[in-house]
């Protein structure tokens, strides 16, 4: 299991920072999942599910590298960080149902927050909205993904 | 949520970099540099003397000719490099200017960027610097050319408030037209600059293009009566820019001097009230209101006072204050205790002229940091044009609140003002919207943007006493600040 410390979404900076620990837990979990002996038939998709969520973690840092505008940075003051906080206790001896189950919920969860943050970036930042929105529809097509296994 | 690490916890004493090499100061005295949130010394930063001010400035000039002689798409060369040596260091960057200056780390974050783009921006000098002429203009057969030449060596006193952004307002164009520089970092922030010329020593720029001289008035006037330097850029407070700008220019040189402001933000009766006050909250509130384009005065127009001021102060009182490096804050602390004390005067003195304080961030405790120099938010009711309130630059998290009938109304109080660097309006009326930026006499104008902040391609504007001098930093105005146009007729016999 990995350890995330999801901050308030209050900044520009900290829902940044709340997407990079979302994307770490999720990775984790798909990877424990991709461990797990009852569930090895969909190992590969656990292991692609993972290594997508750390490159959306890599697309997230250059975007608080690159998008940040300071003429433009808003406090935020509509999102409920309790909202979008995702279970990563991976659970043991899970089946590919139950692993899926497991993870679809948290792409659930994450396809909220992008959903979400992008409404407000949108406000501040258009490209850092269509970062988000992207990451987003990603996410209900990872769980599309997911609920068809 | 865990605070950002800090870069260091102690910087030690700074040197100076003069002639590309860091050098110790032979002055013997330093002050201390203080994290404005936590109270801790961090470093020090030496006073330099007379003498070694006239070394850097020596030593600038000797560098200049070789430089002058290096073709522009070299010179540009080695501003591509430290634009790619930059953005491998952002973080860290933002992170000791969070320690040093108190902003937040998403304002230092920006700030750093804005800092690469003017490198960026003068990485175009081959195109931004290249003359014009005039087949047979002097007569047949006679050609003539203007020729745009870097004129010598150049220097810049900088602020406090934006420690790695306002000294690349200039440096970075006047090194790329072919002068060379000498940098005094403000003496409360400068290990930013520290740190971000080790990554110029390491983009390969010669000795004695680049140099930084810490310290106070002493390297300030050495620079300004130095028979040597052409030229001085100067970002600060209207007292001091009218000194720069007057002692500079009885020396001979050019002057470009940025000063204090008083910015309003006017909100009409149409205006989209929730967007607004976000935008708000960030220009009042945004590096705890010590900015040349903070807003300060809230004028709201006709019957949007009452539902404006409820729901401003509301999302006033969500503001987080803390440190910087923690991501959700915020706001930070000022830059040291006499500026608290300073910004605390106004509002007491507001209160005494009737004003109604509201939202009251004078006593604001913020639990780890009781040595910080915290104000939090601070609105103030009731506030009118006869009020200091009104009138003097607060450099504070403290807005005051107006009221006025019309645009008219607001904007006589504009322009009845001493100050002319940023104005605002918030309004869905395009006919509201073109009065207000033909009429105002501002440097820079605001629709429905709270913080009037130029990129690095136009110039940051300012009127009246917020800014002496005509050409201003950034963009084509600073290649014109840093150049001469030398004309040469050609006739061949």
């Amino acid at each position: 299991m990995v350890e995330c410390d999801f901050p308030e979404c209050n900044t520009f900076g900290s829902v940044i920072r709340f997407a990079l620990e979302l994307e770490k837990g999720a990775s984790a979990v798909y990877e424990d999942l991709a461990k797990e002996p009852l569930a090895a038939s969909a190992a590969e998709t656990f292991k692609a599910l993972s290594a997508a969520h750390k490159k959306r973690g890599e697309l997230l840092e250059f975007t608080r590298q690159q998008k940040l505008n300071e003429m433009i940075l808003e406090p935020i003051q509509d999102m409920r960080r309790e909202d979008y906080i995702i279970d990563t206790k991976t659970p043991k001896g899970v089946d590919v149902k139950a692993g899926a189950k497991f993870a679809a919920k948290i792409e659930e969860t994450s396809a909220k927050f992008y959903s979400d943050s992008a409404k407000i970036a949108k406000n501040l930042m258009a490209e850092a909205a269509r970062i988000m929105d992207k990451l987003g529809k990603e996410s209900l097509a990872n769980k599309a993904k997911l609920e068809a296994l | 949520m865990a605070l950002l690490s800090e870069v260091k916890k102690d910087y030690g004493k700074l040197k100076n970099f003069v002639n590309g090499e860091w050098v110790d100061s032979t002055s013997g005295k330093y002050i201390d540099i203080e994290n404005p949130t936590t109270g801790e010394i961090i470093g020090q930063v030496p006073m330099s003397s007379a003498d070694e001010t006239k070394a850097a400035i020596d030593a600038a000039q000797e560098a200049w000719w070789a430089w002058r002689e290096t073709p522009p798409i070299t010179r540009a060369r080695v501003f591509f490099k430290l634009k790619e040596i930059m953005e491998q260091h952002i973080e860290n960057i933002a992170r000791i200017m969070v320690q040093e200056q108190g902003k937040t780390i998403d304002e230092a974050r920006g700030e750093t960027r804005r800092t690469i783009e003017n490198v960026e921006t003068a990485a175009g000098i081959p195109s931004l610097m290249m003359g014009y002429n005039l087949e047979d203009g002097g007569a047949e057969g006679i050609d003539e050319d203007a020729v745009i030449s870097p004129l010598g060596v150049f220097g810049a006193v900088c602020p406090f408030n934006f420690p790695a952004m306002i000294p690349y307002w200039f440096w970075p164009y006047a090194v790329a037209t072919g002068n060379t520089y000498i940098i005094k970092p403000s003496s409360q922030v400068p290990l930013t600059q520290n740190y971000l010329t080790k990554l110029v020593e390491q983009a390969g720029f010669p000795p004695g293009v680049l140099n930084i001289v810490n310290g106070s008035h002493e390297v300030s006037d050495t620079l300004m009566e130095h028979p040597k330097v052409k030229g001085i850029s100067f970002v600060g407070s209207t007292p001091v820019a009218k000194y720069i700008y007057k002692h500079s220019a009885e020396n001979g040189k050019r002057v470009q001097a940025q000063g204090g402001a008083k910015n309003s933000l006017v909100v009409m009766p149409d205006a989209v009230l929730d967007r607004t006050i976000s935008n708000m909250l960030a220009s009042f509130y945004g590096c705890a209101g010590q900015r040349c384009l903070a807003g300060s005065n809230l004028v709201a127009v006709g019957n949007v006072a009452d539902p404006l001021l409820k729901s401003f102060v509301e999302r006033s009182k969500k503001i987080k204050v803390g440190y910087g490096l923690d991501e959700s804050v915020n706001m930070g602390p000022v830059i040291s205790a006499k500026a608290k004390q300073k910004v605390l005067d106004y509002i007491d003195g507001a209160e005494r002229e009737g004003g109604k304080v509201l939202l009251d961030g004078r006593k604001i405790k913020v639990p780890g940091y009781e040595k910080g120099h915290f104000v939090g938010p601070t609105v103030v009711d009731n506030v009118t044009p006869d009020m200091k309130l009104a009138k003097e630059e607060v450099f504070g998290p403290v807005v005051g609140f107006m009221r006025m009938n019309s645009m008219d109304e607001a904007l006589d109080f504009i322009h009845s003002s001493p100050f002319g660097n940023a104005a605002s309006i918030y309004t869905q009326s395009g006919k509201s919207a073109r009065d207000f930026r033909y009429r105002c006499q501002v440097g820079n104008v605001g629709i429905n943007v709270g913080l009037v902040a130029a990129m690095a391609y136009f110039p940051f504007a300012g009127y009246k006493d917020s800014f002496f001098g005509d050409l201003h930093g950034q963009g084509q105005d600073a290649v014109k600040f840093f150049t001469d146009r030398k004309v040469v007729i050609t006739r061949w016999f």
